[in-house]
């Protein structure tokens, strides 16, 4: 047969441009800094995961550089072969004793860590369970196992009850997934009760904690120490590339955890294991986050003033509880809109539109920065004001 | 782009209801008689007032219909002006028979949807000519409206119709149920499953990346759930199978390779059928000879019904039988979309019990996935 072996490469790309899907990049002049340069203008940032702007931090800078000085630039291997440094253990022992567990395990990224652990935990006559709104790295985890599947109701106790009664009867065992702060919303997985039901039932406990690491909690701790329940979640899964300012995925859990994960988990052991210069930062970042409790602090100040002025402007901005603050719009259209209007008036937040998000709850997803000052915020806060009027929000 | 619209209005539907009659089919002279008074009209003249007023689109709609009462009398009155008459009623009284001739129009001008304003008899009638050719949404305003093609309320239906033409919905199937006439008239109620209609649904979406979504086609959901009964199957040789009706279960029985009835139900053991289209007589001869059986449902209408509704074969005596626990409930994404309850009506007071006792189900919604979803019965 004769056939145009990629032919497909440019009908498929001219197909999601069509339609416009295709992701549009947005290039940043500067780092990603509370002010940052994006597409030529200069605007306050409030898209980035860095919420407490870490990676700007004098001490994060110093330690990238000390460390490609002292190990070099790359690492040379994979971690099971010769690719683990001492500095790769080091920051494991650090972030255990920061989060209170037993143990730890990073890996290359967050997403690394669900794709590669999450399929382990469960095969054929076990389910997991899992909240709708899940992330969509946690749903292609759970894609890759044999288990069954089954959801509950986003945050809803009663139907994982009852999801779990009918799981006892017939399955071995029982994995219990959920976000920890939902990307979405920013609403936050009543993990003690979650643990509690998981007790129950003789159900695993694994939550993807991406936004609560270094957010929630006290210092940032993350969704345990916010609930109390440090150590009795049995895999807390999180990020370096968000709070902490860096890069790399993160498990805390028992000895046994970690034991198992590193000796399963196909992305951990077939993918080259982080720089130096990245373990160095992320060594940092803990000692930041033990020591200077301000940028916590700065993030939650600024997150409360910020929705509490929304509010009172008239915005929605849903069921919130962390510093990812939607301002919902209605229409997809009038969200796109308000975000084109904003970057035009130099404050950078993207829309989340539907099928993110139910169709008439497209918003705005703001998501605050400790870096940011009072003048930061009255000046954001007056722009949304102001096209909010305009586009008959509020 | 321009969407073609074929508007229907059928002026007596609705009109038995009020009097106590079961439909206005063939008895509207006594519906008079009693006192009743239109009420479509009035239904329709609702859901287009709110359609013009509270939407915009920037897509065009053209209107395909009849003259008068049947259709443009109303479109006028909202002021709607790009209209096409497709048939002219040659009587005073309008019948089942001009809602034919309207569709045959509808077919020949190729209308993307036919906007209908009546209940499960007018339903019936359009489907008889469009069959699956065209979608159809239904105003609701008759007497029995079992049938999927029905918007909740006139103000449901008209953000139906606009997100179709926005295109943020899509073509699936709808069940078309009505009131066994024939049986009726011997003193059984009986909602029967009539056909496969299209109507409009809401599509699937899976994530498949990071904040990116994919529709996935009816049948691409269908194939999982087909994959899904199969490995059950495989795994349970012993078990015979019994398939309920409707268009998901079909379309599994298709992928298996088996003749299977649209409407009806069908026995499977070892993968093959061993009884078709079963009425109740058969299937309880069949659990005498089988110990080990399990009911493949799926929801079959508007409202949602698993039982009581297009599958009364399946009588409290059979349920009983088989085990509430033996049965399997499987449903698209989109159709739960539309039925986020689960009805039963057995007919068996005793046995709606212990389904209201339940209260929940999982339903089979993918391959080897699985969700919750709430029981309703119409006693507690």
């Amino acid at each position: 047969m004769k056939r145009n072996p990629t032919a497909f490469l440019k009908r498929e790309y001219d197909e999601l441009v069509k339609n416009n899907l295709d992701w549009k990049l947005r290039i940043l002049e500067t780092g990603s800094a509370p002010h940052s340069v994006v597409d030529g203008k200069k605007v306050i940032m409030l898209c980035s995961n860095n919420y407490l702007n870490l990676s700007n931090h004098p001490k994060l800078i110093k330690a990238a550089r000390e460390s490609a000085q002292k190990y070099g630039a790359g690492s040379g291997s994979v971690r099971p072969i010769a690719g683990t440094l001492k500095i790769h253990m080091e920051v494991e022992r650090r972030l255990a004793k920061f989060k209170g567990t037993e143990s730890s395990l990073i890996y290359q990224t967050g997403f690394a860590a669900n794709a590669g652990l999450i399929p382990q935990l469960a095969g054929k006559g076990d389910i997991i369970i899992s909240d709708e709104l899940n992330h969509g790295s946690i749903i292609d985890g759970v894609r890759l196992t044999k288990a069954d599947r089954a959801i509950y109701k986003h945050r809803d106790m009663g139907d994982l009850e009852k999801v779990l009664l009918d799981a006892d009867k017939k399955y071995n065992r029982i994995l219990i997934i959920t976000d920890g702060v939902f990307s979405m919303d920013g609403d936050i997985a009543p993990m003690d009760k979650i643990v509690k039901l998981g007790n129950k039932f003789g159900a695993m406990t694994y939550v993807d904690d991406a936004h609560g690491e270094g957010v929630i909690g006290p210092d940032g701790r993350g969704i345990g120490a916010h609930f109390g329940i440090g150590g009795k979640i049995d895999v807390e899964m999180g990020t370096f590339s968000k709070a902490y300012g860096v890069v790399g995925g993160l498990i805390a859990g028992s000895q046994d955890l970690i034991n198992f994960a590193y000796n399963k988990s196909r992305t951990w052991l077939l993918s080259g294991s982080h720089p130096p210069s990245v373990a160095g930062a992320q060594l940092a970042a803990i000692d930041v986050l033990e020591t200077e409790p301000k940028h916590v602090k700065n993030l939650w100040d600024n997150t409360k003033y910020f929705k509490k002025e929304l509010n009172s402007m008239g915005f929605d901005t849903g069921e919130s509880e962390t510093p990812i603050t939607p301002v919902i719009v209605g229409e997809s259209s009038k969200a796109k809109e308000l975000s084109s209007k904003l970057y035009d008036e130099e404050v950078f937040a993207l829309p989340i539109v539907f099928p993110m998000v139910a169709r008439d709850k497209a918003r705005i997803r703001t998501m605050m920065n400790a870096g940011l000052n009072q003048e930061d915020l009255d000046f954001a806060l007056d722009k949304f004001e102001k096209l909010g009027k305009k586009l008959d929000i509020i | 782009m321009q969407i073609k619209i074929g508007f229907i209005i059928n002026p007596i539907a609705g009109m038995g209801g009020r009097v106590g009659l079961k439909g206005t089919d063939g008895v509207l002279k006594e519906a008079v008689k009693l006192g009743a008074k239109p009420i479509s009209p009035k239904k329709a003249l609702e859901m287009l007032e709110e359609f013009n007023s509270n939407f915009s689109n920037n897509n065009t709609v053209k209107w395909y219909t009849s003259k008068g009462v049947m259709g443009s009398n109303q479109l006028e009155n909202v002021g709607i002006k790009d209209i096409e008459i497709v048939y002219e009623t040659e009587n005073r009284n309008t019948s089942s028979q001009d809602t034919k001739k309207i569709c045959k129009r509808f077919l020949e001008k190729k209308v993307d949807l036919i906007l209908f304003c009546g209940g499960d008899g007018t339903a019936r009638d359009i489907f008889e000519i469009v069959g699956t050719k065209i979608p159809i949404l239904g105003i609701p305003s008759g007497v029995k409206m079992h049938s999927g093609a029905f918007g909740i309320n006139t103000s449901a239906t008209a953000k139906i119709l606009n997100d179709f033409i926005k295109k943020d919905l899509t073509i699936g199937e709808i069940e078309i149920l009505d009131l066994d006439e024939d049986l009726y008239r011997k003193g059984e109620w009986n909602i029967r499953l009539f056909g496969i209609a299209k109507g409009i649904v809401e599509p699937t979406y899976i994530q498949v990346g990071k904040s990116i979504y994919e529709t996935a086609s009816d049948d691409e959901i269908k194939d999982e759930l087909a994959e899904h009964i199969m490995e059950e199957i495989e795994e349970n040789k012993d078990t015979l199978y019994l398939f309920g009706s409707g268009g998901t279960i079909d379309y599994i029985a298709k992928t298996m390779n088996l003749e299977n009835t649209l409407l009806g139900i069908d026995a499977i053991y070892k993968k093959k059928i061993i009884g078709k289209d079963l009425n109740e007589k058969k299937i309880l001869k069949l659990l005498e000879k089988y110990h080990k059986v399990k009911l493949i449902l799926s929801p079959i209408g508007a409202q949602g019904f698993i039982l009581g509704r297009g599958n009364l074969q399946l009588s409290p005596k059979v349920i009983k039988k088989i085990g509430i626990d033996n049965i399997i409930v499987i449903s698209t994404p989109s159709k739960l979309a539309n039925t986020p309850v689960l009805r039963v009506d057995t007919g068996d007071k005793k046995l709606d019990k212990k389904f209201a006792e339940l209260e929940y189900i999982m339903v089979v919604t993918g391959y080897r996935f699985r969700r919750v979803v709430k029981v309703q019965t119409n006693n507690f």
